[in-house]
């Protein structure tokens, strides 16, 4: 299933946002930054997420479902490409869709965003710029044997629970190797909001 | 260039009653959607209705065929094939989840009566903004709307007047060669007197020189920027990217050199010319629905969407404004989350509850969730 | 349910009816101003025609490689990752950024001149801004003596004109006074390395943390100062070694660390003795290297007996188990391997610090062996190279003493000058602000630095610099100090020159030139030596470019310990850089010092020094009970006058904060005003657990009324002259109103880059000291 993608590990991200500046200065979406990083543990400690398009697989792209203009196209490598110019209707459907909130929208051009995996790059090839530069592996292009290669022993995920969902995904999470996690959880159900059990 | 092989367009998939968890969604009174067969079906029938239905108008409006010029049949036909096409493509479309329920939204909007009355510009002033000034485009860049808007103009003249002509719908008529006395008729009717050797009669004329003289420069920008930019290369595919401003071009200069034939060279390759223009045109309509070109007949729903979610806004100036159920900041208007979590329901896609949270609350709570379940640091 | 506050949300003006387009997106989704500073719609990737020019990072000392775009007309316009062997493509946010100063719109372009500080600048020529120069030198030094006039360089510039700065003060303006913004940066570690070691660099290259098996970070925010570096630090990890962080603030690498001493600022070496006492309890100490290659260990022995782990958990706020622990897992790794950085360096005892770090390296025979050893991280681009030719006010190239009659010999007769003529060591930074104080020193010229954010106890250098009856300054952007001069000459940025810098493994590596400078702006070189010219010392200034000065760089420090003779441009073009010393042209250069376990010192044996820990100058009370202590975060770069123009950092980190921990009762934002004896400031408030409850942390790269260093004290390690930035007692207290952020001094009439500044003034803290989340961008 997988091929040369990216394998995204939190535990090694030290939120420095060098990916998010790379993302600028990625020829085809030029000054404008694809990639979200937050700081999810706010007040109790420096931990960081980085996001990229996880270009998802089973069920194929949800953004591209649930867009009203067909204009998100899913390439035959798998990646999800960001929205067709002439087709996005800017309706945001795709932003709110989104199980892992990627797609990001300019409002005033009316047109969806997002990461392509870096398509002019790794077309030909090379690393997406996020990875190219990440200067702690959290952020790794390759294939997985290329990433046991550097990180011995190293397991990854590729599925994530929403809910009773299920989502596999084109990318993959690093996750521990004595007690492998899998899939993943995607957050969702929510138990917890600002500490009152919401469930 | 990059160019991927192929394209494979996310299907949705297999119909399938909505979940039971909709069943307290009032979207979810809505039919299930329909099997692929079954659309393909309707469409078809859709696509051999309105075919049939300008075959009429064509029989019609050109007085029983007496003004039909059957040089331009293979035009007339062309277009007969287009509204088939457009007709099937614009059903499939609709019937998919996401778009089946804007349309309707988008439609509710637009015949609304009460939204008329309490803003009866919004609906004209929408269509001016993103159809007919496109300011959206501006916000990408300048030179591109630029570009656009000069092959936007020159194609709806150029259809405006060469449609009408094909199906037999105007005829110029003479009573005196040229010179005074030139009239202009639709449907017989006579509606324009004119002198052929005055300015009118010149524009007359030269309609569409001048709207070949409005898309070359605006197709070549385009065509230019598709070799350069490096971000318009990316993902660029000949057939759908290249082709039709190739096809603009050979069809506006073509259509040039005709005129220029039959003024400077007195018809010297006139006929080559003429079939060259005619197959470009023929195959660029054939392909309106299949290609690039369907945006023409889909970007009409932006208005649909727009004023959709304009008309969720003003009913309370933005008490309708739905929040994310973490942070509380704005997602967007309450109709349009529930139409949103209608289509997830739509296509059995099992979280949409999940589009109640901001992008951002979905990061970090997948990112909490990461750290508690699967591991805090490094190891 | 609705939005929380309706006038929040997008395209609602309350009293104004709805926009047609009353689109709104949630947050973090809709945004693009972070374009880098150039509006998105003005960003083109339209460049076919372009070069790659390969260069390394003008920032921090792992001097990262990178390739340069340029596009047909000669212009930078982008960077682009290179597969160097120190970097191996990464780069962090500031690399990556770094190129967008090259062609940035608020770039000095023409000499700025005015008579006095009270009236604006005026754009003058070269010839009337040297002209003036010159005169003034030649009044101050009649009226006053040769002394009186001062230099200060700084370790960003290339070598060549490092160099170029200690020659300048000593044959052109014969003064004594010459000193470098090292000073506050890297000389705790130079000092203690060349008393231990006799040498002054990094004892192992940054490979070897991949062969170490325990690795210890003492002082040192890898991750957001030196991010790269965190690829080695985490590779380690992969291949099993054991990580152990000693920080105050739970940062990011100590956030996952197996180890993390959370200890109070100011008592580093109580700790470190502490973990020597306990491994030689233990007996884990390496006595045959010890006895071979050592000269001190029994007084050292004596020393650290009289800090158990009992005593120094008391004084370093730590669990005494914790002392235990880190003494065992380094102690009892086969390599173990130690750096450290301005955490344990900017203190008034920043030397000692250093030396009971290397003290427990060769203690447990963890020295000059792959992946066993010890190493600073040179904070500076040009840290390590920077103060090693002389421009250091006790030092002469090829790390030379200005005090030994050999050495000034040596040099006296390289440079062509009478050995009466080379004036006596200088003073360092922060004393020649205080004599400048005391009118001993009249007149300056600053090049490369920035003072008045980077100096400790701003009213002090303030009141200094304004005393000065002339000041001269060279930069490329106005820095806050330039726009208190009566001069500033504009200069070139990095990549419009070619030179060399060390980085923190010595490695010296080769900066291309990749565009021409704009019209009005010239080479550091050229003006230094167009005032020596001026000076009548045109003879010793003949350098038409770096080359030539590196030609006599290479002379000046054959063999000396710093030996750069081997080092050639196309060498360093072939190889990619090469460490010193490099005594032949066929040398390999030395990446890991110590292989046979001699070191620099004459006799060979490494001198261990005894330390005793005390507390730091400024006396808590019950007035000032807590402890300040600053740094960097990973947006910014010093000063910041580099990094707070390009819009991509500033959007990452608009501005300061004070970081407090939960129990002081703040809410996240509020503002809250940090009182030292110096002065007090008010900060939004980022309240996180992962700092000590009796610490707070302001970063230092803001100008005042938002300066870390107007609350910071001005007490200097009595060795190595380095400031105690890293703490000082403070008090925090609830205030109304946050100091807002300065605007970046520009040219007159010339507002700052408006597009990179939109959003100083938001007034939130980051979400995290590493910056904004990019969700969080307002």
């Amino acid at each position: 299933m997988m091929g040369r993608t990216i394998f995204i590990d939190p535990g090694r991200c030290i939120g420095c946002q060098a990916c998010v500046s790379a993302c600028r200065e990625c020829d085809s979406h030029r000054g404008k930054s694809m990639i979200h990083l937050d700081y999810p543990d706010e007040g109790r400690s420096v931990a960081s997420l980085p996001t990229v398009c996880m270009h998802c697989e089973d069920p194929v792209a949800p953004c591209a479902e649930v867009c009203p203009a067909d204009a998100i196209l899913v390439t035959p490598d798998g990646v999800v490409q960001q929205a067709d110019t002439t087709r996005c209707i800017g309706c945001a459907n795709c932003v709110n869709a989104c199980p892992f909130g990627v797609p990001k929208i300019d409002l005033q051009a009316k047109l969806q965003m997002k990461c392509n995996l870096c398509y002019d790059r790794t077309a030909y090839g090379l690393a997406p710029m996020c990875a190219t530069v990440c200067p702690t592996g959290a952020l790794f292009y390759g294939t997985v044997e290329e990433l046991r290669a550097e990180r011995p022993g190293v397991q990854v995920a590729d599925s994530f629970t929403f809910g009773t969902t299920t989502v596999s995904t084109g990318v993959a999470m690093v996750v521990p190797a004595d007690k492998v996690q899998w899939p993943v959880p995607g957050g969702l159900p929510v138990v917890e909001i600002n500490g009152k059990d919401v469930r | 260039m990059t160019e991927p092989p192929q394209t494979a367009e996310p299907t949705p998939p297999p119909g399938g009653p909505a979940p039971a968890s909709g069943a307290t969604d009032p979207a979810a009174a809505d039919p299930p959607p329909q099997s692929p067969g079954a659309v393909r079906r309707r469409a078809s029938l859709v696509g051999a209705v309105v075919s049939a239905l300008l075959v009429v108008a064509i029989v019609l409006g050109s007085r029983l065929l007496r003004d039909f010029d059957s040089a331009l049949l293979p035009y007339a036909v062309a277009t007969v094939f287009l509204a088939f096409g457009v007709a099937y493509r614009y059903t499939v479309w609709i019937s998919a989840p996401g778009a089946r329920r804007l349309f309707r939204k988008g439609w509710g909007s637009f015949f609304s009566v009460a939204n008329f009355r309490s803003a009866p510009t919004a609906l004209p002033r929408m269509i001016a903004t993103y159809l007919g000034f496109q300011k959206f485009l501006g916000a990408r860049s300048h030179a591109r709307w630029a570009a656009h808007q000069l092959v936007f103009w020159g194609c709806l003249l150029a259809a405006a007047i060469t449609f009408p002509l094909t199906w037999g719908w105007f005829t110029f008529t003479s009573s005196t060669g040229s010179g005074p006395g030139y009239e202009m008729r639709i449907w017989g009717f006579k509606v324009l007197g004119f002198d052929s050797l005055n300015i009118v009669g010149w524009l007359m004329f030269h309609g569409l020189d001048i709207a070949a003289v409005l898309v070359i420069p605006g197709a070549g920008y385009f065509l230019w920027r598709r070799m350069k930019d490096r971000g318009a290369i990316t993902g660029q595919r000949f057939a759908y990217d290249l082709v039709p401003l190739l096809a603009l071009i050979v069809i506006s200069v073509t259509g040039l050199l005709l005129t220029f034939s039959s003024i400077f060279l007195h018809g010297g390759g006139y006929e080559f010319l003429a079939v060259l223009h005619m197959v470009s045109v023929v195959f660029t309509l054939i392909y309106i629905p299949f290609g690039k070109f369907f945006h023409i007949v889909q970007r009409p729903a932006a208005v649909g969407m727009q004023l959709f979610k304009y008309t969720s806004r003003r009913k309370d100036e933005g008490g309708e404004v739905f929040a994310c159920r973490r942070c509380g900041q704005p997602v967007d208007t309450a109709p349009y989350v529930e139409n949103l979590q209608g289509t997830m329901r739509d296509l059995d896609l099992g979280f949409a509850d999940w589009a109640e949270y901001c992008p951002r609350c979905k990061r970090v709570l997948r990112g909490t969730a990461y750290l508690d379940h699967v591991k805090k640091g490094f190891k | 349910m609705s939005a929380t506050d309706p006038a929040a949300v997008p395209g609602t003006v309350p009293g104004r009816p709805l926009s047609l387009d009353p689109s709104l997106a949630p947050p973090g989704s809709r945004d693009f101003r972070d374009a880098g500073g150039i509006p998105a719609d003005r960003w083109h990737a339209d460049q076919n025609q372009e070069t790659l020019v390969p260069t390394h990072c003008c920032f921090c000392g792992v001097q990262c490689g990178m390739y340069l775009r340029v596009d047909r007309h000669g212009k930078v316009f982008g960077v682009e990752p290179r597969n160097h062997d120190i970097n191996r493509m990464r780069l962090c946010p500031k690399g990556i950024n770094a190129y967008q100063q090259v062609n940035h719109p608020d770039r000095l372009t023409a000499p700025l001149m005015r008579d006095n500080r009270d009236q604006e600048f005026r754009e003058v020529s070269w010839d009337e801004a040297l002209d003036r120069t010159v005169a003034e030198i030649h009044r101050i030094r009649t009226e006053y003596g040769d002394d009186a006039f001062g230099l200060l360089g700084g370790a960003s510039l290339f070598s060549e004109k490092t160099y170029l700065v200690g020659k300048f003060a000593r044959v052109a303006l014969k003064t004594r006074h010459v000193d470098y913004n090292g000073r506050l940066c890297m000389v705790s570690a130079a000092g203690a390395n060349k008393l231990a070691f006799g040498i002054d660099r990094a004892g192992n290259p940054f490979s070897d943390i991949l062969l170490t098996d325990c690795l210890l970070i003492a002082g040192s925010n890898v991750g957001e100062c030196f991010p790269v570096m965190t690829q080695y630090v985490w590779g380690a990890r992969d291949r099993g070694a054991t990580l152990i962080v000693v920080d105050p603030r739970e940062t990011a690498i100590a956030r996952t660390a197996d180890v993390h001493v959370a200890l109070k600022p100011g008592t580093d070496s109580a700790f470190f003795n502490a973990v020597l006492n306990v491994v030689v309890a233990e007996g884990l100490t390496d006595e045959a290297h010890l006895a071979a290659r050592t000269t001190g260990w029994d007084e050292v022995k004596r020393t650290v007996a009289e800090y158990p782990p009992s005593r120094a958990a008391r004084i370093c706020g730590v669990p005494e188990e914790q002392i235990v622990q880190v003494a065992r897992m380094f102690a009892g790794a086969d390599r173990a391997m130690a750096w450290h950085a301005r955490g344990i360096e900017h203190h008034s005892q920043g030397v000692e610090n250093c030396l009971t770090v290397i003290n427990l390296c060769v203690a447990t025979g963890n020295i000059g062996k792959p992946g066993a050893g010890y190493g600073t991280i040179t904070g500076q681009g040009n840290g390590q190279g920077g103060r090693e030719h002389g421009q250091k006010s006790d030092l002469l190239p090829g790390g030379r003493s200005i005090t030994n009659p050999e050495h000034r010999r040596q040099i006296c007769e390289i440079w062509g000058i009478d050995e009466t003529e080379l004036p006596a060591a200088g003073t360092s930074m922060m004393e020649m602000v205080w004599q400048m104080q005391r009118q001993e020193i009249r007149g300056l010229i600053g090049i490369c630095n920035n003072p008045f954010v980077s100096l400790p106890n701003y009213a002090t250098v303030k009141n200094g610099y304004d005393t000065l009856q002339f000041h001269a300054q060279f930069d490329f952007f106005l820095s806050e100090t330039a726009a208190n001069a009566h001069v500033v000459f504009p200069v070139t940025v990095w990549a419009e020159d070619e030179g060399v810098m060390a980085n923190a493994e010595a490695r010296v590596v080769k900066h291309n030139k990749a565009q021409e400078p704009p019209a009005g702006v010239r080479t550091d070189t050229w003006v230094l030596c167009e005032l020596a010219r001026r000076l009548g010392a045109g003879d010793k200034f003949a350098f038409p470019d770096s080359r030539s000065v590196f030609e006599e760089l290479r002379v000046a420090s054959a063999g000396t310990v710093n030996d750069y003779y081997g080092i050639t441009y196309e060498r360093l073009e072939q190889t990619g850089g090469i460490a010193w010393p490099c005594p032949t042209t066929d040398h390999p250069g030395t990446p890991r010092l110590f292989e046979d376990g001699r070191s620099y010192h004459p006799d060979g044996k490494i001198h261990l020094q005894t330390v005793e820990w005390h507390p730091p100058m400024d006396p808590y009370s019950e007035e000032f009970p807590l402890s300040l202590t600053t740094g960097r975060t990973v947006a910014h770069f010093l000063s910041g006058n580099q990094t707070r123009r390009l819009a991509g950092l500033v959007e990452q980190t608009p501005r300061p904060w004070v970081e407090v921990h939960p129990s002081h009762g703040f809410r996240n934002g509020d503002p809250v005003r940090v009182v030292t004896r110096r002065g007090s400031e008010v900060f939004p408030a980022l309240v996180t657990d992962a700092i000590r409850p009796d610490t707070v942390f302001v970063p230092y790269h803001w100008p005042v009324p938002t300066a870390a260093n107007a609350l910071t004290i001005d007490a200097l390690d009595p060795r190595s002259k380095i400031p105690e930035y890293k703490v000082c007692a403070a008090r925090v207290e609830a205030a109304e109103r946050i100091d807002e952020v300065p605007a970046p001094p520009t040219s007159p009439g010339q507002p700052a880059y408006p597009e990179a500044q939109v959003s100083r003034t938001d007034p939130l803290p980051p979400t995290s000291p590493q910056g904004r989340g990019t969700a969080e961008r307002s």
